[in-house]
Parts: C-alpha cells; sequence; structure tokens
C-alpha cells in the first residue's frame, strides 16, 4: 500500500506545542522577534514531578505565540518558529565509546526524554538501581491501514541497536520482540549490528491481535503488572526510542525529525515521511498531492485502536505522533449490547470492558472502582472483538477518569 | 470536505450481532421444517397440519405485537428491514417448538404475547430483558394450561418418563436410533430429533453463534452428573445417554441457555452458570414430578445472572482454572447425593440418626 519513503526537512514554520498530556504548565524563555538556533531551549514545560526543556527545531525567527490545536485536539499555545532554512546549530556535547548509565540519565532528561511511552503502557525513565528488564518492541506497525515495510529499522539499525545496548548496559536483561515472520534482511542488519551484546529474543506473531506484548512482559516479570512499568523494574521501549537514546548522546541532541506514516483512502498517496518536528499536517498533505475528493474526512492521529480523532488538519507533527490516517468516514452503526463478553475474555489486563461499560451507563462509581477500571491499558482490543461494533474503549475511558 | 470526529476508523474483526442473529434464525427455521416434516412421519397429518398452524400463528402474533408496540413508541423505522422482525420470529419459532403438537391455538397465542410483551418489551426490548422471553411464555403455558397440555400429548410416556418408571421397577426398552431420528411422540414438536438437533448445534458452534463455553460446560456436567446417578442405579451408560439425547437438552443447549443477552459476561460466571443449570436440570428430573425441569432451571440459571455479573471484579487464567476445578467438584458431589437420593439411601440414614438424637 505505501509507494515511497519521503523527506520532508525544511517546512517554512514550525508550530511547537508548550503544553501536552503530561506537561501542563510552561514558561517560555525566548520573546517573539529573537533569532533562535536549531537545537536552542526555547521553553521548558512542567508538572509537578518534572521541568523538561523544549527545543527549536529549525534556525529563524520566533514569530508570534499563538492558541491553537494539538494532537491531541485540545486547543493549547504554540511558539510558531519562521526557518530560515539555514540550519544554524548550536554547539553539542557528544560522547563516544561506552557511556555509563549515569551519564546516559542524565543527558536523557536534560533532552527532554523522560517519558518512554508504548501504546498506553508507559514507563518513567528513571534508570535506577530498581530497573532490571529491558524490553524493546520492534514490530513495525502491523496493522490494516498502516503497513510499513522495515525500511526504517534498516536504515537507522546501527542506532537501534546501539540505543539498545547503552539502555541495557550493566547487569539489565533485555528481551527484544521481533515477528516470526519479518523479513530476513533488517532482522540480519539488526542481530548483526547488535554483535555479541547478551540478549534475548522473543518471537511473536503479530498478525493475531491479541495484546501480544502485555502477555509476554507478564510473563516474564512473573507478577501483577501496572500501568508504569518502572514499578516492575521494566523499561519498554520501541526502536524509534531506541534511535532518539543513541542520537542524544552520539549526537548531542534528540532527533529534530520524526518518522511518521501517512496513509489513508482521503489523499491522493500515501508515504513514509521523515519530518521536521513542528510541521502542520497540511503542509504534509500538500506534499502528498492534496486530497480526494470526498466528503467526511475522518484524521486519526496514532494506533488504529487506541489513536485520537481531530477535528482539523492544522495541528503540527510532534514527537509522540507515530502514523495519521486520512480516510473517508465510513458509518457503520452500533447495535446493542448483546454481552456476549468477548471483550472481557480478550482483555490483556484481565479486568471486564463489558461490566464496566455498563457501570459507566449508570454511573456507579463504587462499582467502577471495585472493577480496577485503573488497571486499564487502553490497548483497544476490547474494541476490536466487539461484534456490535460498539466503541467499548472510549466507555472504559470515561470510566477511568472517574477514577482518578 | 468536512472533517468528522465521530467514530476512529476502527478494524473491527468480521464478527457481526446481526450476522450471528441471522444465523441463529436461519438455524431455527430448518430445524423447524425438519420437525413439522417429522411429525408427519411419526404422528398424523392432522398433528402436523396444526403443527404447521402453531408456528404461523406464533410468528404473526409476535411480529404484530412488536409492530404494534413500536407504533406506540413511535419507533417503527427499524421494521423497514427485515432485521427487525428477526428476534421475534425467533422467539415465536421457540415457542412453537416447545410445545405439543396438539397445543391449543389460544394457549400458543397467550404463550407468545406473554413472552413478547411482559417478558420482553417491557424490559427494554432485545439486549435488556432478564429471562429468556421464550421460556417464560412456554413457562406460562405448562403452568396454566397444564390440563389442555396433558390430553395434547396424550397417553403417550416420553423417553424420560419411561427412564423414571424404571427406577421404580417397570421395565421399558429404549432404541438408540428412536431417540436419535426422534421417531417418538415426545412432549414438544421440536425437540425430539437429537441428529437434526446435534448438527445445528455443531453448525453454531463453528459459526461462533452460540458460547462454546458455556454450551461444553453444561453438556460435560449433564454426561457427568447423569453417569454417576446411573451408577447409582446400576444403569450405566445407558442413563446418561437417554438423558442426554432427551428431554429438552440438547434443544436447550443449542438455542436456549448459550442466549448471550441473559447469560453472563465473564469467563468463571459462564462456567458457574451452565453448571448450576445442569445440576437444577438433574435434581428436577431425578427428584421432582416434573420430568422437563430444564425450563425451570434455565429461568433459575437467568435470575441469578445480574447477581453473578456483580460478584465478578476481574477474570485471569488462574481464577478460570479455579473455576472449572470447583466446578467439577460440586458436579461430582452433586452427581454422587441425587443418586444417593434416588435410591433413598439417605433417608433412612437422616431417619435413623434422628430417632437415635431423639
Amino acid at each position: 500500500m505505501l509507494t515511497e519513503y519521503k523527506k520532508l526537512l525544511s517546512p517554512n514554520k514550525v508550530h511547537l506545542p508548550l503544553t501536552d498530556s503530561f506537561y501542563k504548565i510552561a514558561t517560555a524563555v525566548v520573546k517573539a522577534g529573537e533569532k533562535v538556533l536549531r537545537g536552542q531551549i526555547i521553553a521548558y514545560k512542567e508538572n509537578d514531578l518534572v521541568k523538561t526543556p523544549i527545543f527549536s527545531t529549525v534556525s529563524g525567527t520566533v514569530v508570534e505565540f499563538k492558541q491553537m490545536r494539538d494532537r491531541y485536539n485540545k486547543i493549547v499555545d504554540h511558539i510558531i518558529i519562521e526557518n530560515d532554512k539555514q540550519n544554524e546549530d548550536v554547539e553539542y556535547k557528544t560522547f563516544d565509546g561506552e557511556v555509563p548509565t549515569s551519564v546516559v540519565i542524565s543527558q536523557l532528561t536534560k533532552h527532554g526524554v523522560n517519558i518512554l511511552d508504548v501504546d498506553g503502557i508507559y514507563t518513567s525513565l528513571k534508570l535506577d538501581s530498581s530497573i532490571n528488564k529491558v524490553f524493546v518492541n520492534i514490530i513495525n506497525v502491523n496493522e490494516p491501514f498502516i503497513s510499513t515495510d522495515y525500511s526504517y529499522l534498516l536504515e537507522y539499525a546501527k542506532e537501534v541497536a546501539d540505543g539498545i545496548k547503552l539502555l541495557g548496559q550493566g547487569k539489565k536483561e533485555v528481551h527484544v520482540i521481533l515477528d516470526k515472520y519479518m523479513p530476513a534482511e533488517p532482522k540480519e542488519a539488526l542481530i548483526e549490528n547488535l554483535g555479541d551484546f547478551d540478549y534475548k529474543l522473543i518471537l511473536v506473531n503479530s498478525s493475531k491481535v491479541s495484546g501480544y506484548d502485555y502477555s509476554e512482559i507478564k510473563k516474564i516479570v512473573k507478577e501483577k503488572i501496572t500501568n508504569d512499568l518502572h514499578d516492575n523494574g521494566v523499561i519498554y521501549i520501541t526502536a524509534e526510542t531506541c534511535k532518539v537514546v543513541s542520537d542524544v548522546l552520539r549526537k548531542g541532541h534528540a532527533p529534530f525529525e520524526r518518522h511518521i506514516l501517512v496513509t489513508g483512502d482521503g489523499v491522493k498517496d500515501n508515504a513514509e515521511f521523515e519530518v521536521t518536528v513542528g510541521t502542520p499536517l497540511y503542509y504534509v498533505v500538500e506534499d502528498l498531492g492534496g486530497y480526494q475528493d470526498i466528503e467526511n474526512m475522518n484524521v486519526h492521529v496514532g494506533d488504529y485502536l487506541t489513536g485520537v480523532q481531530l477535528s482539523d488538519d492544522t495541528f503540527s507533527i510532534t514527537e509522540t505522533v507515530d502514523a495519521v490516517d486520512l480516510s473517508e468516514f465510513h458509518e457503520e452503526p452500533e447495535e446493542i449490547c448483546i454481552k456476549c463478553g468477548e471483550c472481557n475474555d480478550v482483555c490483556p489486563a484481565g479486568i471486564l470492558p463489558q461490566n464496566i461499560m455498563d457501570a459507566e451507563l449508570r454511573e456507579l462509581n463504587l462499582r467502577i472502582v471495585d472493577l480496577h477500571t485503573d488497571e486499564c491499558i487502553e490497548c483497544g482490543l476490547c474494541s476490536y472483538v466487539c461484534p456490535s461494533k460498539i466503541n467499548v474503549l472510549e466507555w472504559v475511558r470515561r470510566a477511568k477518569r472517574r477514577t482518578n | 470536505m468536512e472533517f468528522t470526529t465521530k467514530k476512529a476508523p476502527i478494524v473491527n474483526n468480521s464478527s457481526r450481532s446481526y450476522k450471528r442473529s441471522l444465523l441463529l434464525h436461519f438455524t431455527l427455521i430448518f430445524v423447524t421444517l425438519v420437525s413439522l416434516g417429522l411429525q408427519f412421519y411419526v404422528n398424523s397429518l392432522e398433528n402436523a397440519f396444526n403443527a404447521l398452524v402453531m408456528v404461523v400463528v406464533s410468528v404473526i402474533v409476535a411480529m404484530t405485537l412488536e409492530l404494534f408496540y413500536a407504533l406506540g413508541e413511535k419507533n417503527v423505522r427499524k421494521f423497514e428491514q427485515y432485521k427487525g422482525f428477526v428476534e421475534p420470529i425467533n422467539i415465536a419459532l421457540i415457542i412453537a417448538l416447545l410445545l405439543p403438537a396438539a397445543t391449543p391455538i389460544f394457549v400458543l397465542i397467550l404463550a407468545t404475547v406473554i413472552a413478547i410483551y411482559p417478558a420482553k418489551l417491557v424490559y427494554g426490548g432485545s439486549g435488556y430483558y432478564i429471562f429468556n422471553p421464550a421460556l417464560v411464555g412456554v413457562l406460562f403455558a405448562q403452568i396454566s394450561f397444564k390440563e389442555a397440555l396433558t390430553t395434547a400429548v396424550g397417553d403417550n410416556l416420553t423417553p424420560l418418563m419411561m427412564l423414571k418408571e424404571t427406577m421404580y421397577g417397570t421395565t421399558h426398552n429404549f432404541d438408540l436410533l428412536q431417540l436419535l431420528t426422534g421417531n417418538y411422540i415426545g412432549l414438544a414438536i421440536g425437540t425430539t430429533c437429537a441428529l437434526l438437533l446435534i448438527v445445528s448445534l455443531v453448525y453454531l458452534c463453528i459459526s461462533k453463534v452460540v458460547d462454546l463455553k458455556i454450551v461444553f460446560t453444561f453438556l460435560l456436567s449433564m454426561a457427568l452428573m447423569s453417569l454417576i446417578i446411573g451408577w447409582f442405579n446400576g444403569y450405566w451408560i445407558n442413563f446418561m445417554i437417554v438423558n442426554l439425547l432427551t428431554g429438552f437438552t440438547l434443544f436447550a443447549a443449542t438455542f436456549l441457555i448459550s442466549d448471550s443477552v441473559t447469560s453472563p459476561t465473564s469467563r468463571e460466571t459462564k462456567i458457574l452458570y451452565a453448571v448450576i443449570i445442569a445440576l437444577m436440570t438433574m435434581a428436577v428430573r431425578v427428584l421432582g414430578n416434573q420430568v422437563e425441569g430444564i425450563v425451570f432451571a434455565i429461568l433459575l440459571g437467568n435470575m441469578l445472572t445480574p447477581w453473578m455479573n456483580r460478584t465478578v471484579k476481574r477474570s485471569s487464567k488462574k481464577s478460570f482454572l479455579t473455576t472449572i476445578a470447583v466446578a467439577l467438584v460440586i458436579v461430582i458431589l452433586a452427581g454422587v447425593g441425587l443418586g444417593l437420593l434416588s435410591q433413598n439411601m439417605i433417608y433412612p440414614e437422616l431417619t435413623n440418626i434422628m430417632e437415635v438424637l431423639s
């Protein structure tokens, strides 16, 4: 389905959101009209616990501060920087050879890589002594609309392997999750680059939708796992994150580009993209030849089970966007819940989505707490299996919001 | 061009609720047609014609009632397609199949009205009812018009009644081929031909319309319990075969207990639900006068369903295995208990103990 691998690295303007779903407060350190370099700190975002810098991803002039829609469909403050296309960088501090874990941590924190997240299962990145296992998910998105070839892994096998080594050094158990049926070339490239590094391979069949990562981690950890895997001494990351870790240490900055997929029958062409962080989506769509002539467009950001629906295409691509689906809206009417219990059977966290939905419909707060709703990892499998086409995940999310 | 945020382009798996009810619908129609033919072969032409009239009248009554109710609610749009009629027709067919061939038509009409209006529409229609509507109608007919139904059956003994009599000394012979093909006059139109019901059960299992967990737990616990009871009574495996092939056992497994709306939603409770129904069925069959106790048993299971749904908090492999183990123990204990009771082995002991105590 995908035809090309494109790079789109010099937008005229970038829109950098100051807050997101995790960081709620931000302080800008630049003013409108000021000239900034690439990699320069332009603001700090913070929540109660952490304060993280935001970097400029282009060199140029700060145009204005403006309230715009971000990729979570919320209106937040953005800094808009006009690109002078000179790519002037600040000076970076780089590291070669072996780097001790403490330095890895301090550098990652300095560059704003605080939370590693794979589909709702996240790890707060404190590589302290309690962490003893690292899981690396290198199954490229293998989903109905988003089927990638493994070109990313082929191109960056060296960086990915380096990132795995940096995070997995010391006495940590490293597990690399791969697809059983992945093509041989990228797999060999990765294994060759990992060399004699001590790791274990987990091979899964990713074409079967079943929440395999959760169950594999559970099998190895041998205890009940929570939403924040840090509590279980586990870091769970993707290939992409490994490259970020490698870049922070070897190049001295987190990558200014994001690797995304733009798919769907709503645009004239589909492609894998390397985009500068902060590029608005319509700029990407223009590059693909514009929209098809259809009436109702559906913009879906993220995973096809867990992603977010957006009401326009002005949002900018940030580090957290991995895929954008632009397709025609196909209405499929919901039917009445027939209480078949398939969502209860499939849930990898072992909670009961149907019962939670029922409790949410009747607004029974105590019952919602009783049903361990907070353990939901929002994988979306319940919506996937539902024969009545009910968006069960949305109901469970609503119930989950009551619990905190 | 406009942007919508109604629903994500989630790719669902291919199963659809509507497709399921449609498959059930076709299976029911198939079973009905074959059963009518069987009535003609086993019973008389008159009875077969009466059965045909019953099916048609029941379906018409159910459809009209649903339509009138929808008119009252000003919600007729769903009846523009055939989709809206699938469920009422299913209920009507089940009622007709569960009554004897010579049932007076007014009894059938009353049963259908009870099933559609108080047992289904009052609770909120499809997806919301607590009791299996068809069974409520059938139970109503069985209790209120007992005499009319008994005369309809006539003096013919059903296999289960014969089995009951053999426990008290009379001898009867059972022909396995007759039981499999339904070549005898039973208590209901559609429940006699075991072969037909087994074929439809397998088809519904393959097409995932019925829940395998419920159906297999039910059949296995019925088999195990009747095997133990049979052993106590000295019949060994024949008791089990008759119990599985006759009565409403296979019909219930195919069309009644696996109805997803009235059964629990998690793995553990599904197992318990099936075991409770099997246990009640065997208890009524062995101890009670009403030989076809399965109707009561299923309604009791339906009644316990909301409570069972409320007791579970989460589901895991461990608790699932524990439930299976507990269910197995319950089934074996119940089998032993019922076997002893059926042989009057407990009452004398108890009276002895009471005498000693006093």
